[in-house]
């Protein structure tokens, strides 16, 4: 597994809002090691059983956490997200949908310079099967296993994740890096940090349409990594120049077609899943070559 | 959000970007009490591209000639798009045309300047484009470095590097995902101004800026009345040519879903993400949008639920079919209380799919079929 583990110490920032609430409890209900929330003018303050306190500065010295997971509303995310890394944890997640780009392009920047562990904005959050669940994965729908995924989308991550633990092909960790045009970890890192992670034997990558994103990663995988990958992309009939739902996914000026992406990764010799059940079928045939080599 | 020229120019003149002087109008008669001399120019306000080829810009000689363009100018549609009205100002003496643009690169993670010293029609065609990436924070020597990179010298670099510096300002502060001026015009007196500005207001500020509120509405150009009334109430309708209507949650998963339908031989009517869908009046909402579509013969609902609660998605399904008995449907819900929901929508009729790919080949079926939509939907 990559990123977080059952040791994986996390503070819920905007713990005490509706939906940064309900998460902690599914965390915590999950096994996932919450061991503070930071809400500021609720220092003191416990939800669900975790202490609440009011700067992440605070909520780090007091429990040692090494992971942020971040519900605060998006006009205040980067000044959330700064202060996670300004506090020193490695790991901050971003879940908040809706930020405004130019303030993401600055959180990454601020990341980059600390050299923190940026994931999201406008993901589902990161998920070890069995270990930890960091953001709002249903935990249910993972099973621990031997595959990676690195996902743009959340429900058809949950999609994919479903019809490989109904087949019993489990994860290893199941990353959604969001559907933002601007983001923190992209397939590049996670490809690689999946490649030398013993726990992974194969990597599934669900891209959908808008930028160069996948193209980069099928040039990248030839390169660099030895395990096989499966590939998905959704957006093949989306119409050009229409945001579909996610910020990020756009045909623009005819670049980030579907087409594009999935000729990228033939090309390379990666094989592409027409339909999201197809994955299923592409990562057994993968899975029976994994063992007769 | 796009903006018309008019409205970018009086944003970058804010700024400090110079820019001539214009006056808008609607009407032809209001040329006579403009006083900038003649020749005149007259370009039409209208929220797509392409505005100069389509015929939108001309140039009156006198008064009488200016009428009569004008009068045709504000018929013009281009793109299918109607010219809202007329921006009028003087005709510039141009020595020289650069592109100068703010946006965000997506591979770079940072906003970049894109610069040609060959402004004009279409940036795309041109080979001597510059970007630049922008640092956080911004420093001006980056578009000092940027001007430098154009071949400017002398005052006209410190001059367009002041306006790069003010577009980025601009960009930054009020969160655009494009800040554009093509052409940058160098005049014969070598000052440096505006003649055409562009904007894109990116959607996910604007509630943080007091200024850009209640402009949505009149700046939906490109947009179905549907889509339109779609995205005031904060859903993203896509409408598309076919007759399956979608919809689903999650934008990925809306997209795989459409996928799949053309796949199996059917055609989308639409991509619609209902987002969370534990809120029971916006999947109604939802649902009655799509339905209204006259092209739609049969709805394909798909959430997987693992947040979302499926008896509530039940829900608004059960009060949408009261009011569409007709309707035919086919739904696939999976997820927490999924038992529930199944026995909630069998009293009304429905069957729950659980399986996607039995699903949307159901809905291609029916798609196909031509049996009377009358007859309540029983699969």
């Amino acid at each position: 597994m990559i990123l977080v583990n059952k040791e994986t110490k996390v503070i819920v920032q905007g713990a005490t809002g509706k939906m940064g609430a309900a998460h902690t409890k599914r965390m915590i209900d999950y096994g996932t090691k919450v061991v503070a929330g930071v809400t500021p003018g609720k220092g003191g303050e416990t939800i669900h059983g975790v202490p609440v306190y009011d700067t992440v500065a605070e909520a780090v010295r007091a429990t040692g956490a090494d992971c942020s997971v971040s519900f605060v509303p998006p006009y205040l995310a980067l000044d959330g997200g700064c202060e996670a890394i300004e506090a020193g944890v490695g790991l901050v997640c971003v879940i908040t949908e809706g930020i405004p780009p130019n303030d993401t392009a600055k959180l990454v920047a601020e990341a980059k310079r600390k050299g923190t562990q940026l994931v999201g904005p406008n993901c589902p959050g990161i998920i070890s099967p069995g270990a930890s669940l960091i953001g709002i994965l249903p935990g249910n729908i993972f099973k621990p296993g031997k595959i990676g995924m690195i996902s743009r989308s959340g429900t058809l991550t949950y999609e994919i994740a479903l019809a490989l633990s109904e087949n019993g092909q489990g994860q290893s960790t199941c990353v959604g890096i969001g559907g933002d045009p601007v983001k923190g970890m992209g397939n590049l890192e996670l490809l690689s940090m999946f490649n030398d992670d013993p726990g992974t034997e194969l990597i599934v990558l669900i891209g959908e349409i808008g930028g160069t994103a996948e193209e980069e990663a099928a040039a990248y995988i030839k390169k660099n990594i030895r395990k096989p990958v499966v590939a998905y992309i959704a957006g093949q009939t989306a119409p050009p120049g229409k945001r579909m739902g996610h910020a990020g996914a756009v045909i623009e000026g005819g670049k980030g077609t579907a087409e594009s992406k999935m000729k990228a990764f033939k090309e390379v010799g990666i094989e592409v899943a027409v339909t999201p059940i197809e994955v299923v079928e592409l990562v057994n045939k993968a899975s029976k070559q994994l063992v007769s080599k | 959000m796009n903006l018309y020229e008019y409205e970018a120019k009086e944003i970058f003149a804010d700024y400090g970007i110079t820019i001539p002087p214009g006056v808008r109008i609607t009407k032809p008669e209001q040329l006579a009490a403009i006083h900038f001399g003649y020749p005149l120019t007259l370009k039409c306000q209208v929220l797509t591209g392409g505005r100069g080829k389509a015929g939108g810009i001309k140039f009156g000689k006198d008064l009488k000639d200016a009428q009569a363009l004008a009068k045709d100018l504000l018929q013009l549609s281009i793109k299918g798009i109607k010219t809202d009205s007329l921006l009028v100002e003087p005709k510039v003496a141009i020595a020289k045309e650069l592109y100068l643009a703010v946006t965000l690169d997506r591979s770079r993670g940072c906003p970049i300047f894109i610069a040609s010293a060959e402004g004009g029609v279409e940036i795309e065609s041109s080979g001597k484009v510059v970007t630049m990436p922008i640092p956080y924070p911004f420093h001006p020597y980056v578009a000092r470095e940027l001007a430098k990179q154009l071949g400017l010298s002398k005052k006209v670099l410190n001059k367009v590097a002041d306006i790069a510096t003010k577009l980025y300002q601009c960009y930054d502060e009020m969160d655009l995902d494009l800040a554009e001026i093509n052409p940058l015009v160098i005049t014969e007196g070598d000052d440096v101004l505006a003649l055409d500005g562009k904007i894109i207001v990116n959607d996910d500020s604007i509630d943080r800026h007091p200024e850009f509120q209640g402009w949505e509405k009149d700046h939906l150009a490109g947009l179905s009345d549907r889509e339109a009334r779609a995205k005031m109430l904060g859903l993203n309708l896509v409408e598309l040519d076919g007759n399956i209507g979608i919809l689903c949650n999650g934008a990925g998963l809306t997209m795989a879903t459409m996928d799949m339908v053309k796949y199996f031989g059917g055609e989308p009517a639409n991509f619609l993400d209902v987002g969370g869908g534990s809120d029971k009046d916006k999947t109604l909402f939802a649902l009655d949008i799509v339905n209204e579509n006259p092209d739609v013969k049969v709805i394909l609902l798909n959430i997987l639920g693992g947040i979302t609660a499926c008896d509530e998605v039940a829900g608004a399904l059960i009060e949408f079919i009261k009011q569409n008995p007709h309707r035919q449907m086919v739904v696939r819900l999976r997820g927490n209380n999924q038992d529930k929901a199944a026995q909630m929508l069998a009293e009304s009729g429905l069957k729950l799919i659980p399986d996607l790919e039995t699903a949307v080949k159901e809905a291609v079926a029916k798609s196909k079929s031509n049996a009377s939509t009358k007859e309540v939907a029983k699969v």
